[in-house]
């Protein structure tokens, strides 16, 4: 393996200091001068029709300047997709949620805003609430979304294999019903921005988003402006983990206010709001069956899943479809049927969560795997061991398995958490759980996908680097600068992160699917290596030597076979700036043109490359007496390619996975019969605390990914794809029983062990 | 619906007693008093409680810290907060049911502004102070225009959120009597995380042995978050008095209590889960100070 100098080194991130300092800007911290605060009107109801709103006595408030309902936009609808533009900036004819925004203020200063909104009058006539998937499949169901005739928002249907004949070659077959409820994005940083518009009326948008690209496509479509007219600029982002990526009503009503008054408005919510009325995960249920051979091979699987996904379809579509793929990896399945539906609600909107629907599909394929092992009498391991997916296979539905260090993670997770000895003897109450998940490093989806990076190198030798990603915690800023310093011969140190600027930067598509340390990693390398190219012809002229033959290292130009013959990098960063006038850019861009755009509705082909993988063991210990589990240890086999930076890698896994901790066991999302949200606040949401996670390990599982930027692979999802299977399953392990839906919670426990002392 | 920002109000900022009970009286039903804040400023944010006026008794010197008197017990002034209660040794050391209420209960820095008589003068059912100095047989003291009165924490609880406190008193501070020889008790809380959450169920016990160990001579239980109020368990009491504690007697407690409490249904849990948890708290409680109390022989 090549010895590298930056790249797989535990560097300090770049943005950690100002962050644990206090000194990170995010979009709350910013200001302007003349600046107004806005505030949003809530819908107290979760569904009925907008009579009428009277502002009169609000916009007679002194203090206040403007006051905006959903009718001072277009009436443009937005969406994902074409055949799915089913949202407004904010509603006009109904509202469909608990909290949904109806109506905003902008007052010189926040305790004006706020008493503004109490002067503002909505008549409303309720209407029947659809919660759950059984409620908008009833045919008498009362329709959610105005722009969608139906409540079904979205289907997919594959077909991959002879899914017949797979079942009639299983020796063993189980069917089971599996469900998972709603809960939270679970960031740290409510939504908030500062818009601006300038004297030619372009819009500055700052805000904390995670994928500015699909805010600012979606934003000027239902503002009605072209894309020049619109400028978005990155604060810091205080993680987002997919709940950031499109518009919201606080973007928009932000920008309209701003247009309204000339004045720039900032808007910051409460979290409670957050909790209440923005993204949460699609609730599930979803039915599978599965064929094994009497040696555990995986003959077949036929599943079904419908998710509950609120009244907009958002990123939904793909939720569906993604559910349906990802039955056919991390486990080798030659034949897979699937149907899925997506549907509307007046439920708080989704989009999804790290991990997306690969969560809930890994759930539900790998409770079931260790119910089809323990029927036949096989080890779990071992029979995650021999469907493993490996090098070069190719899943039924056309994904294509580059590199995969799945066994090796499963071996090494096994043996680090003590497998075999557990099978000997443990004690009361405990049990171990496992699962395994791939992810893959970005797909492709429709329109502007590619990834592209700037690096600027300033006239002291430091270069300035800008890409299209969005650094929202996850690192991206940091492995960057590490890529472009190897390339370069560079000290990490000499690397600047510049400001993502949609003026100076081409966004990325967005911030989704573990994708930006592969795509733009392999842009970071293509940027620098056009820099280093750049720079080579000059020090070639100055050491009488041919491009072709030099070597960037220590901040040296030299030649490959001489290395005493060379000069100082900065040298040649001179010549150019001094002798010859000439600005020294890199640019560089990567977009894998060579997988497909695959169909959501039919699902055949092969949406990424990098698909990294994850083997879990959580070891846990439940109290049969109150029914309180207890983390106690969870080891991750992780295959993320070349590590970059393997602390925040580690950091990545184990984050990864204590976030779905929470999903396991205590958090969700609760309605009453009329969809009033009843814990909309931190004491009631219960997410897990740092006493609530299991103590830790990482086995790095190195392998050499051909496409990913140095062997690379995405890494920030696979864990939280595994952890919800491993806790049910390590449940079961520790006292006989099986928990189908989630949460898990104490009083389901010992429900289920009373009921299994019946027997 | 949701959290506002803090409405206007006169802040008052008292220095003594009589000036804060001058201002109570001045103020009548327009003002509240507060220490910490920790449950009247989210109150006013979500405008349950819209007061014009808040007596702040932060400075206010004779209220605040922990006196122990070697003869009868400890003063704790109402002022005191979680935090000094926590790293207090004389509250470990002797008061050990108080130690683990409140080294159990919100989150360090919420522990070091919230106080222990904002925690009884709230009244909620789940006040993680209440059963620990019930079964301590802790009182307080409170005084108003016409002087002084002290009344047992295990009386002080009317209802959810409704104490005997009247309007123009203060809560002045918190009395814990020595605990007897061959005693010792402790507070057992179930949350649904293992950090800064309300309890489910608190069970507090305090048990006073024989000299030999053999016979319990006195049983107090409280429980919290299972009535209106945190409650005493008489019928517990008399199940562990006068018997030999082991763990056939501490289960039997708990039925006893798990039949004596009444919770509610509510999103936090049900009424036939916290019973449940009422009958293995309650054993578990009585276990550890059984325990505790062998194991400083």
């Amino acid at each position: 393996m090549e010895e590298y100098s930056v790249v797989g080194k535990s560097v300090e991130r770049t943005d950690g200091r100002v962050k644990v300092t206090g000194r990170a800007r995010y979009a709350g911290d910013l200001v302007a001068p003349g600046m107004l605060y806005g505030k949003i009107l809530r819908s107290p109801l979760a569904h009925a029709k907008i009579l009428s709103i009277d502002t009169s006595r609000a916009k007679a408030l002194p203090g206040v300047m403007a006051v905006i309902t959903g009718k001072d936009f277009p009436g443009i609808p937005f969406g994902t997709r074409p055949d799915t533009r089913d949202q407004l900036p904010m509603p006009i004819t109904k509202v469909h949620h608990f909290g949904e925004g109806v109506a905003a203020v902008a007052a010189t200063d926040e305790d004006t805003a706020e008493e503004a909104l109490d002067l503002i009058k909505v008549d409303y006539e309720e209407l029947p609430a659809v919660l759950t998937a059984a409620d908008a499949l009833n045919p008498d169901a009362p329709l959610v979304n105005e722009f969608i005739k139906s409540n079904i928002a979205y289907s997919s249907n594959f077909l991959f294999g002879d899914v017949e004949k797979g079942f009639k070659e299983a020796d063993h077959i189980r069917e089971e019903t599996f469900s998972s409820q709603r809960v939270t994005v679970g960031f740290i940083e409510p939504h908030a921005c500062l818009a601006e518009v300038d004297p030619t009326g372009r819009i500055l948008l700052q805000g904390s988003k995670q994928s500015p690209y699909i805010t600012w496509r979606h934003m000027c479509r239902a503002l009605d402006i072209p894309l020049s007219k619109m400028r978005i600029v990155n604060p810091f982002v205080g993680g987002a983990f997919s709940g950031k990526h499109d518009p919201f009503d606080v973007d928009f009503a932000a920008a309209k206010l701003a247009q309204v008054t000339g004045r720039p408005v900032k808007v910051v919510l409460n979290y409670d709001e957050v909790l209440a009325a923005y993204r949460q995960r699609n609730a599930m249920d979803a039915r599978l069956k599965i064929g094994v051979k009497r040696n555990g091979v995986i003959t077949a699987l036929k599943a079904e899943c419908i998710l509950e996904g609120g009244p907009i379809s958002g990123i939904g579509p793909f939720n569906i479809y993604y559910f349906g793929a990802f039955m056919n990896i991390p486990y080798k399945i030659p034949a897979i049927e699937y149907h899925g539906k997506l549907v509307y609600s007046n439920r708080a909107p989704c989009g999804t969560v790290r991990g997306q629907e690969i969560v809930l599909a890994q759930f539900a394929l790998d409770s079931l795997l260790h119910m089809v092992a323990e029927d036949i009498g096989m080890d779990q391991v071992e029979i995650r061991y021999i469907n493993a997916v490996t090098d070069g296979w190719r899943t039924a539905n056309g994904m294509m398995v580059d590199v995969s260090g799945l066994r090796e993670c499963i071996q090494r997770s096994a043996e680090r958490i003590g497998w075999k000895k557990s099978r000997k003897g443990r004690p009361e109450g405990r049990g171990i759980g496992f699962s395994c998940a791939s992810h893959p490093s970005g797909p492709r989806l429709g329109g502007h996908f590619g990834s592209s990076v700037m690096l600027k190198l300033v006239e002291d030798g430091k270069v300035v680097i800008t890409h299209g990603g969005t650094e929202i915690g996850q690192g991206a800023n940091t492995v960057f600068c590490q890529m472009a310093a190897e390339v370069l011969g560079l000290p990490f140190e000499d690397m600047i992160q510049g400001v993502s600027d949609s003026d100076t930067t081409i966004f990325d598509s967005g911030m989704f699917g573990d994708r930006c340390t592969y795509w733009d990693g392999n842009a970071t390398i293509a940027a620098a290596t056009d820099l280093k190219r750049q720079l080579a012809v000059i020090a070639a002229k100055e050491l009488g030597a041919s491009p072709e033959d030099l070597e960037f290292k220590n901040k040296r130009i030299f030649i490959k076979e001489r290395p005493e013959k060379g000069i100082d990098f900065l040298l040649a960063v001179r010549r150019a700036y001094y002798e010859r006038g000439e600005p020294l850019y890199g640019k560089g861009y990567w977009a894998a043109t060579d997988i497909d755009i695959v169909d959501w509705k039919t699902g055949k082909g092969n949406l990424a490359h990098g698909l990294d993988f994850i083997a879990t063991g959580i070891e846990v210990e439940v109290d049969k007496e109150t029914g309180k589990v207890r983390l106690m240890k969870g080891v991750h086999g992780d295959d993320a390619g070349q590590p970059i930076n393997p602390a925040m890698l580690e950091g990545q896994v184990i984050g990864g996975s204590a976030h779905m901790t929470g999903h396991a066991l205590l958090e969700e999302s609760l309605y009453d019969e009329r969809g009033i949200a009843l814990n909309y606040t931190w004491r009631d949401y219960k997410q897990p605390t740092s006493m609530d996670v299991p103590e830790y390990a990482v086995e790095h599982v190195h392998t050499h990914d051909p496409y990913g930027p140095f062997g690379a692979k995405g890494a920030g999802e696979a864990s939280s794809c595994s952890t919800l299977a491993a806790v049910a399953n390590g449940v079961y392990d520790a006292v006989g029983v099986r928990i189908k839906d989630l949460p898990i919670t104490p009083e389901k426990i010992l429900k289920a062990l009373a009921e299994k002392e019946r027997k | 619906m949701f959290i506002k920002r803090l409405p206007g109000f006169e802040h008052h900022a008292a220095t003594s007693i009589p000036e804060a009970l001058d201002l109570l009286t001045r103020y009548a039903g327009k003002a509240e008093v507060y220490a910490g804040g920790t449950d009247l400023l989210v109150a006013m944010k979500k405008r349950e409680k819209i007061p014009e006026h808040l007596i702040d008794l932060k400075g206010i010197a004779e209220m605040r810290g922990i006196r122990s008197n070697d003869q009868k017990g400890i003063h704790i002034g109402s002022l005191t907060t979680l935090a000094e209660l926590e790293s207090s040794s004389v509250v470990k050391g002797k008061f050990a049911a108080l130690w683990d209420a409140v080294n159990e209960m919100a989150s360090p820095q919420i522990r070091t502004l919230g106080t222990i008589g904002g925690n009884l003068c709230g009244a909620v059912p789940s006040a993680d102070t209440a059963p620990p100095l019930i079964a301590l047989g802790a009182s307080v003291k409170m005084v108003g225009p016409d002087g002084d009165r002290s009344v047992l924490v295990e009386n002080f609880f009317k209802g959810p959120k409704e104490s005997v406190l009247r309007k123009n008193e203060l809560l002045k501070e918190v009395f814990i009597p020595n605990p007897a020889e061959f005693s010792s008790g402790s507070y057992v809380k179930l949350m649904r995380r293992n950090a800064l959450d309300l309890a489910l169920v608190g069970v507090a016990a305090y048990l006073r042995l024989d000299s030999n160990d053999k016979i319990c001579k006195e049983a107090r239980i409280a429980l919290g978050a299972v009535a209106p109020t945190p409650i005493r368990v008489p019928q517990t009491e008399e199940v562990l008095a006068g018997r030999p504690i082991d763990i056939t007697r501490a289960e039997e407690a708990g039925r006893v209590a798990s039949q004596v409490c009444f919770p509610i249904t509510d999103i936090r849990s049900t009424s036939g889960y916290r019973c449940s948890m009422v009958e293995v708290l309650t054993k578990r409680a009585v276990l550890e100070a059984h325990r505790r109390i062998l194991g400083t022989r």
